[in-house]
C-alpha cells in the first residue's frame, strides 16, 4: 500500500516535470557588434627624393636638376573631413641648409606645384597647416575638398624646388644639405 | 528597470565614444616623406680684364717710353684653402711676345708693374704651374687665410716695351699677355 502510493507520487512528479521542461528558456543577451574601417592617409616620393645641385651660384636663382614626385593617396570618411592637404616644411626654418657655420633659411627655398596650389616659385616660408608644418617654414603644396566621389583617392604631383641667392651674402665653398619634409594633414 | 542615474551615465559614455570618434577623422596626418637637399659651393678663382686690348700707337725705339694703354684687372676669390692669391702675366712663346712677320720682341722687351711697383720684364718662371719658364710675370702676391679665403681686388696693369739698345722694323706688332690668379 505505501509503495503503491509512493509509486503514484512519483509519477506525478515526472509529470509536472515533464510539463515544465518547455517553459524554461534563459536570459537573452545582446551582444552588438562594431567594425570600424580606420581612415588612411599616406604621403609617397615615387622619385627625386635626393636632390643635389653640383655647382652653385652665387647671387642667382639655382634649380634643382629634378622634380620631386609625390604621391598622395588617402581613404577618409567624407562627412567628417572637410580638405585634404599636402605641406613641404622644414623642421628648423632659420637652418634649411646648412654647411658648416654657414645657414640658408627656408625663405631661400622656393617650390612651386604645378598641379598644386602655388603654381609659382614661392618661398617656404608660410606657417603650418592643421597643425602640420613649421611657422614660418612651411608651403601649403594643394588643398582639395573631399566628398563622397573622392573620398577613397590618390593623386601625384610633381615639386620643382629652386634656391634662390638672389641678394643672399655669397657662400664660402662647400657643401650644404638639408631635409624637406612632405606631410598630409586633413581638416 | 534602469535607474536615473545609470541612464546618465549611460548617456555620457556614448557622447564620450562618439567625441572620440569625430576626433580621429579631424586632423587626420599621413607619415612624413622626406627630401633630401645638397647644393655644393666649389671654390672660386677669376680674373677679369675691362679691356681685351691694350695698344701702343707708335713705339719708339732705343726708349722704354713706350707705354700700352693701361688695362685695370679684377681678381675675385671665394676659397677654403691656401695662403696666398697671385696674379701671373705670362706670353705663350717668350721669344716671340710680339711678332711683326719674321720680326719678334721678345718678353724681356716687354715690362709690367701692378700700382706703385717698378716695372719688370716678362721673364720669370712659372708660379704655381701657371705661367712659362722666361715669359712670366708674378703681378701681385696677396695673403689670405680664415677671414679672407673671400675677396676680391682690382688693380691696374701698366704695361710698356722698353726698347732701350733696340730698333725696330717698321709694321705692327701683335701679341697676348696671357692673365691668370693661382692660389698656393
Amino acid at each position: 500500500m505505501r509503495s503503491g502510493r509512493s509509486l503514484l507520487s512519483l509519477v506525478a512528479l515526472s509529470a509536472a516535470l515533464a510539463l515544465r521542461a518547455p517553459e524554461l528558456s534563459a536570459q537573452a543577451h545582446v551582444i552588438s557588434l562594431a567594425a570600424t574601417a580606420p581612415s588612411t592617409l599616406s604621403v609617397t616620393v615615387t622619385s627625386g627624393a635626393v636632390q643635389n645641385i653640383a655647382a652653385v651660384t652665387d647671387n642667382a636663382i639655382n634649380s634643382f636638376p629634378t622634380p620631386v614626385v609625390v604621391q598622395t593617396a588617402w581613404n577618409v570618411n567624407p562627412g567628417q573631413t572637410n580638405t585634404m592637404n599636402l605641406v613641404a616644411y622644414f623642421t628648423t626654418p632659420a637652418q634649411a641648409m646648412v654647411g658648416g657655420a654657414v645657414q640658408i633659411p627656408s625663405s631661400r627655398i622656393q617650390g612651386r606645384m604645378l598641379s598644386g596650389s602655388p603654381t609659382a616659385f614661392t618661398a617656404i616660408s608660410q606657417n603650418g597647416v592643421g597643425g602640420v608644418g613649421t611657422a614660418g617654414g612651411s608651403l601649403l603644396l594643394f588643398s582639395i575638398s573631399i566628398n563622397g566621389t573622392n573620398k577613397d583617392a590618390s593623386r601625384t604631383d610633381n615639386l620643382d624646388l629652386q634656391l634662390n641667392l638672389v641678394g643672399f651674402p655669397t657662400l664660402p665653398p662647400g657643401s650644404y644639405s638639408g631635409v624637406l619634409n612632405l606631410r598630409a594633414v586633413t581638416q | 528597470m534602469p535607474s536615473l542615474s545609470k541612464m546618465v551615465l549611460l548617456g555620457a559614455a556614448l557622447m564620450l565614444v562618439a567625441a572620440s570618434y569625430a576626433q580621429a577623422q579631424v586632423g587626420l596626418t599621413s607619415n612624413v616623406a622626406t627630401v633630401a637637399l645638397t647644393a655644393t659651393k666649389a671654390p672660386t678663382l677669376t680674373v677679369t680684364p675691362n679691356a681685351s686690348t691694350a695698344t701702343l700707337a707708335s713705339i719708339t725705339d732705343n726708349s722704354n717710353a713706350n707705354d700700352f694703354t693701361p688695362v685695370s684687372l679684377t681678381t675675385d676669390w671665394n676659397l677654403t684653402a691656401g695662403s696666398s692669391v697671385r696674379l701671373i702675366g705670362w706670353f705663350a712663346t717668350p721669344a716671340q711676345a710680339l711678332v711683326n712677320g719674321t720680326s719678334f720682341i721678345p718678353s724681356s722687351k716687354v715690362e709690367g708693374r701692378v700700382g706703385a711697383a717698378a716695372y719688370a720684364p716678362f721673364t720669370g718662371a712659372a708660379v704655381g704651374g701657371v705661367g712659362v719658364a722666361g715669359g712670366s710675370l708674378q703681378l701681385f702676391s696677396q695673403a689670405v687665410g680664415s677671414g679672407s679665403f673671400t675677396g676680391t681686388r682690382t688693380d691696374q696693369l701698366d704695361l710698356r716695351l722698353n726698347l732701350v739698345g733696340t730698333t725696330t722694323v717698321a709694321g705692327d706688332y701683335l701679341g697676348t699677355l696671357n692673365v691668370q690668379a693661382v692660389v698656393q
